[in-house]
């Protein structure tokens, strides 16, 4: 048992090892950033929301700067995407800490919370479990086609155009500065990453080619959650140093197990059985929601 | 009974301890507490507080009452409704004070020692120390009273007793003979950290002859106490801080990866 001086509480080191470990090992195998997994696992363990969410953030920048290393080795970042998807980045997650203080204090954050992690658990384990399914059906997942087919996207027809020679791209800088605020603004919130909504996004919507989207997406990535642990240490004290360090230990020795079993392993199977999870732990979510409650009333405006 | 005249003599030794009694009321109730500085370190997990005292009254009449208190803060008190099939939180009610901890332990029912006009006069139960902000509109305050310390009670914040300590409870008070008198309550580790005071009260016939306070203090240590402090004090080099830690974990996981 460690006691936590931000959170205070005392946890059991081994259980938020293992759990970090757990998540950790999952996001290396399937190669998804694990905040989404992570940041409702320490909520289920009885870390308080804020606390959850905003340290959270912090494992997610160590996460993705490990990434990062590897990524540039293979100079596979588009630097000029990058920096414009952390403009947009930037602002939505300065926004993102600002709504998540509001809430907090007006007793609604663990509602939204909730509900956006309702939301997007379920979506996201559906679309894992249909590409499995497609996968084992053996046909082709429907989104790949699409990226075949030459189409000019709304990126190609709004003004204030700009060359990214990297993707070999000439598009505007619309798309990408919206993007990053809408993942900023959510990652603040909810404690996430979202590299697993913005790498479908760059591919579809951005029309980036597949090697370059991860790295590239790793860099805004790294950028917004660094952004957002500052901010929310002077915004709302939530970040707790202690439990941090225990989830990025563990994090990053699950994460290389992970990528080492996942080499042997059938990721469309993976994939299956961790969409499967996903909408479990979301209907989780609604159920918690919906029954009716055993005690009325709450506690709220703060951390207790 | 080794312990007892070791609490004796300790009581001698504290006996003039600083009191704070309410108003008109005497104050030469001695007592005082096994511990006045209680230390936070990364292996806290709740502690407890004792209180030893002496009821001076030579025949032993005389009712005795033990309140530890935490300090007062704002809290509110929302109730669930049910909105589009979802039940959210609304309608909050808010008190301007309440005790962030609060134990009331006593030799026998609070409600047989003191009247209800001296529990409210004195505080000594956690709905009678919550003090409701003025507007709170068209709404009933007593459930949101009630409810605040239902739930802090189940934090295990708000503790009453009304006997001694028995093997399934966390605290209790027990009277010895002589007049001595130990309470001892379970600070959970989810107490808050900060400046407590141990109360002490006795009553005959309803009427509160004495009192006496002690302050307690709970504070963090070592490297619990560094990082607080950074995380408050310095909130922007504390974020920095921490970014910089997830950076050096991130570099280091990325190089023993390429040695593998």
């Amino acid at each position: 048992m460690i006691y936590l001086p931000i959170a205070e509480m005392p946890v059991n080191v081994l259980l938020v090892l293992l759990v970090s470990g757990g998540v950790g090992f999952v996001s290396g195998l399937v190669g998804v950033g694990g905040g989404f997994i992570m940041t409702p696992a320490l909520m289920f363990m009885g870390v308080p929301a804020p606390v959850a969410v905003a340290t959270g953030a912090s494992q997610i920048a160590a996460t993705s700067f490990s990434g990062i290393m590897t990524q540039t080795r293979r100079k596979s970042v588009d630097w000029r995407m990058g920096m414009l998807l952390s403009i947009g980045g930037i602002v939505g997650s300065a926004s993102g800490v600002w709504l998540f203080e509001r809430l907090l204090r007006l007793g609604q954050l663990d509602l939204i919370v909730s509900l956006l992690y309702l939301l997007l658990l379920a979506s996201v384990g559906f679309l894992m479990l249909r590409e499995a399914y497609h996968h084992w059906r053996g046909r082709e997942v429907q989104g790949v086609s699409i990226l075949r087919r030459p189409i000019k996207t709304m990126a190609h027809t709004l003004p204030f155009r700009l060359r990214f020679p990297r993707s070999g791209l000439y598009i505007s800088v619309i798309p990408p500065l919206a993007l990053g605020f809408g993942i900023g603004g959510l990652a603040a919130i909810m404690g996430i990453g979202g590299g697993f909504i913005l790498i479908p996004a760059m591919i579809y919507l951005l029309r980036m080619p597949t090697n370059v989207v991860i790295g590239t997406s790793l860099f805004n990535v790294l950028i917004t959650t660094s952004l957002i642990v500052v901010l929310q240490s002077a915004a709302t004290q939530t970040v707790d140093l202690v439990l941090a360090g225990l989830l990025m230990l563990g994090g990053v020795i699950g994460a290389q197990m992970g990528v080492r079993l996942g080499a042997g392993l059938k990721g469309e199977t993976i994939r299956g059985v961790l969409g499967a999870l996903l909408l479990a732990a979301s209907a989780k979510f609604l159920w918690d929601l919906v029954i009716p409650p055993t005690e009325h009333y709450v506690l709220g405006g703060g951390l207790g | 009974m080794k312990r007892l005249l070791a609490a004796l003599a300790f009581l001698a030794l504290c006996a003039p301890a600083a009191a704070q009694a309410p108003g008109d009321v005497a104050s030469d109730l001695p007592a005082g507490v096994a511990e006045d500085s209680i230390t936070v370190s990364s292996d806290y997990r709740g502690s407890y507080v004792t209180v030893f005292g002496v009821n001076p009254d030579r025949r032993g009449r005389g009712d005795i009452v033990v309140v530890v208190r935490g300090p007062s803060e704002s809290a509110v008190v929302m109730q669930k409704r049910r909105v589009l099939g979802l039940w959210v939180n609304g309608d909050p009610v808010r008190f301007s004070e309440a005790p962030t901890f609060f134990a009331v332990l006593s030799n026998r029912p609070l409600r047989s020692i003191a009247s209800a006009q001296s529990i409210w006069r004195y505080q000594l139960d956690p709905a009678a120390s919550a003090q409701l902000e003025t507007s709170t509109g068209d709404t009933d305050p007593s459930a949101y009273r009630a409810a605040l310390v239902r739930l802090r009670r189940g934090q295990g914040l708000y503790q009453e007793y009304s006997s001694g300590a028995t093997p399934d409870q966390r605290g209790g008070l027990t009277m010895y003979q002589g007049g001595l008198f130990r309470a001892v309550v379970r600070l959970p580790a989810n107490a808050p950290i900060a400046q407590y005071h141990a109360d002490t009260y006795l009553f005959r016939d309803g009427r509160l002859i004495s009192a006496q306070r002690i302050p307690i203090s709970i504070s963090r240590v070592g490297i619990e106490r560094r990082i607080h402090d950074l995380a408050t004090n310095v909130p922007l080099i504390y974020g920095l801080l921490t970014v910089m830690l997830a950076l050096a974990a991130g570099w280091v996981a990325a190089f023993l990866f390429r040695r593998t």
